[in-house]
């Protein structure tokens, strides 16, 4: 039997860590799909980037995007669970009045009906996190594919951004590419203590500049988006020093060959 | 006596001012100056020039050789790319501003000072570069102050003040002078040695943004750490005015030194 449950929430509150469990635990064919919801007057929505679909393609390998145009090659089982995430400030009903009405239409449009709607901060069923109740919020976001980030200088970026030194930051998630073919999902929330730097299973090849999806999303209030170009630039490696760090890395793979454009 | 000893200013001015305020207020006439006088600061020749004013006996600092040799350390200074960034960026600000008669002066400098039994160095007797730092192996930081002929070491360079007494040292050895002898020990017990870090005045690393610097009486031997409040706003005013990146006037506002310290701090740059 299939199931389509509906999972809303505030930025940061904890919905994909939530549906990660889940969809772990869960023992039949699993779906996912991600529903943009609306900007209002003064909150803005984060542009996801496609971080969360990553995530969790790479943590669950069999998952069904359902966002996916190409048709999936698994079969869908009788235990199918579809798990659809939607960001959305204010909670609706249970039975979905109150649901922000260009998710209802997204769901129309992939001819979705949820059986259960739960929203956090309101379902006991959900963790009790601390959801923060936003009135302000601005996002801001940058594509980041192909960057490679030299290690320590994420970490003093990360310090910074989440600290405050570039605007009151209130959620800040990324995809970030490490010299070593290493991809760790860098996760922060204002209510939360610490951040998460958790690694990508897959790992690349040490051969360049890797093509898969590297982005970083931020919300918050009276962001400085230039401070944070300067300093994300001063954290990327060029490819020199790309090159540098991971030849090494290739000499004890000596099948692996580089990719970096030869220098004139 | 009591004497005053101050390090690694940074060309930080309302820091500077208050310290010697605080000094002044308490009547102390000496004081010594352990080096860093410029670096990441707005205020590089103002500090130089009041230094110079007050005849401040002072070592030379590593920032204060870089300014006058050049940038010629090696990545290993730096723990990240984006802290190599920001210190040359500071280097090569100060280096356009600093005048030539205040680069003489720097450049002066003596690498170490002597009073007595007392040492002055900026970062150990045997480089500006090197951090002594609290935890440091105690057999090392005793060889660092005894080989040097000190009964007290005064450095700076870490940013965190602390005082360390090395005592209860002994070196056991075992010696034979040829195959019909038997070996003889012999157990050499150390003197009492104390290394003195003095903090900083411009750039705190010790958990809060008050100025640090310390108070000596070389009669009664009694070391006191000194915290002295002053205008942080007026230094970040100074620094966003001047030019300088915005978030180095965030990280001293918050106590955050402007660069983390490399990885390695024992290690010293010999290039």
């Amino acid at each position: 039997m299939q199931q389509i449950w509906l999972i809303t929430g505030p930025p940061g509150c904890g919905k994909t860590n939530w549906i990660r469990e889940t969809l772990l635990n869960h023992g039949g064919t699993c779906a996912y799909l991600r529903l943009d919801g609306s900007t209002k007057v003064g909150l803005e929505l984060g542009h996801n980037a496609g971080i969360d679909q990553s995530w969790l393609r790479d943590q669950i390998p069999q998952l069904q995007d359902l966002f996916d145009p190409a048709p999936s090659s698994q079969l869908s089982s009788d235990d199918h669970l579809v798990l659809i995430e939607a960001q959305q400030f204010s909670a609706p009903t249970p039975s979905a009045e109150g649901l922000d009405p260009q998710i209802t239409q997204q769901l129309q449009q992939f001819n979705l009906t949820p059986d259960r709607t739960l929203h956090f901060g309101v379902d006991p069923e959900l963790p009790k996190q601390d959801t923060l109740d936003f009135t302000k919020l601005e996002a801001w976001h940058l594509d980041l594919q192909g960057c490679v980030w030299d290690p320590n200088s994420l970490s003093s970026f990360w310090f910074e951004l989440v600290n405050g030194a570039y605007g009151d930051v209130y959620r800040a998630k990324a995809l970030m590419n490490m010299p070593d073919g290493r991809s760790f999902f860098c996760n922060w929330m204002v209510s939360q203590s610490g951040s998460q730097f958790l690694p990508l299973q897959s790992v690349v090849p040490p051969t360049g500049r890797p093509s898969r999806p590297s982005h970083l999303v931020i919300q918050g209030k009276g962001l400085i988006p230039a401070g944070i170009r300067s300093t994300i630039n001063d954290c990327l490696l060029s490819d020199d020093v790309l090159e540098l760090q991971q030849a090494p890395l290739r000499e004890q793979q000596p099948n692996l060959q580089p990719t970096l454009p030869t220098p004139a | 006596m009591a004497h005053a000893v101050i390090s690694c200013l940074h060309a930080n001015l309302a820091a500077f001012q208050a310290v010697l305020d605080d000094i002044d207020q308490q009547g102390i006439k000496t004081i010594t100056c352990l080096g860093d006088l410029v670096g990441y600061g707005p205020q590089p020749n103002e500090v130089v020039e009041l230094v110079r004013q007050r005849a401040i006996p002072t070592c030379q600092g590593c920032w204060d050789e870089d300014i006058i040799d050049g940038l010629n350390a090696c990545e290993c200074s730096y723990p990240s790319q984006l802290a190599e960034r920001r210190g040359h960026h500071a280097h090569h600000w100060t280096a356009d501003r600093l005048t030539d008669d205040n680069k003489a002066f720097l450049a002066q400098l003596p690498t170490t000072l002597c009073r007595d039994k007392l040492l002055f160095v900026h970062g150990s007797p045997n480089s500006q570069h090197e951090y002594l730092l609290p935890d440091m192996n105690a057999f090392a930081a005793l060889e660092r102050v005894e080989t040097a002929g000190a009964e007290t070491l005064f450095c700076g360079h870490t940013h965190q003040p602390y005082v360390r007494e090395l005592s209860g040292g002994s070196i056991r050895v075992s010696v034979q002078q040829s195959d019909s002898e038997e070996a003889r020990e012999q157990e050499m017990i150390l003197p009492m040695r104390r290394i003195v870090n003095a903090g900083s005045v411009g750039e705190p690393r010790h958990g809060n943004t008050k100025a640090t610097y310390v108070v000596h009486d070389d009669t009664t031997g009694e070391v006191s750490i000194r915290e002295v409040d002053y205008d942080v706003a007026k230094t970040c005013q100074a620094i966003v005015k001047a030019g300088l990146p915005d978030v180095f006037a965030w990280r001293l506002s918050h106590g955050f030194e402007y660069a983390e310290r490399a990885e390695d701090a024992s290690h010293v740059c010999e290039r």
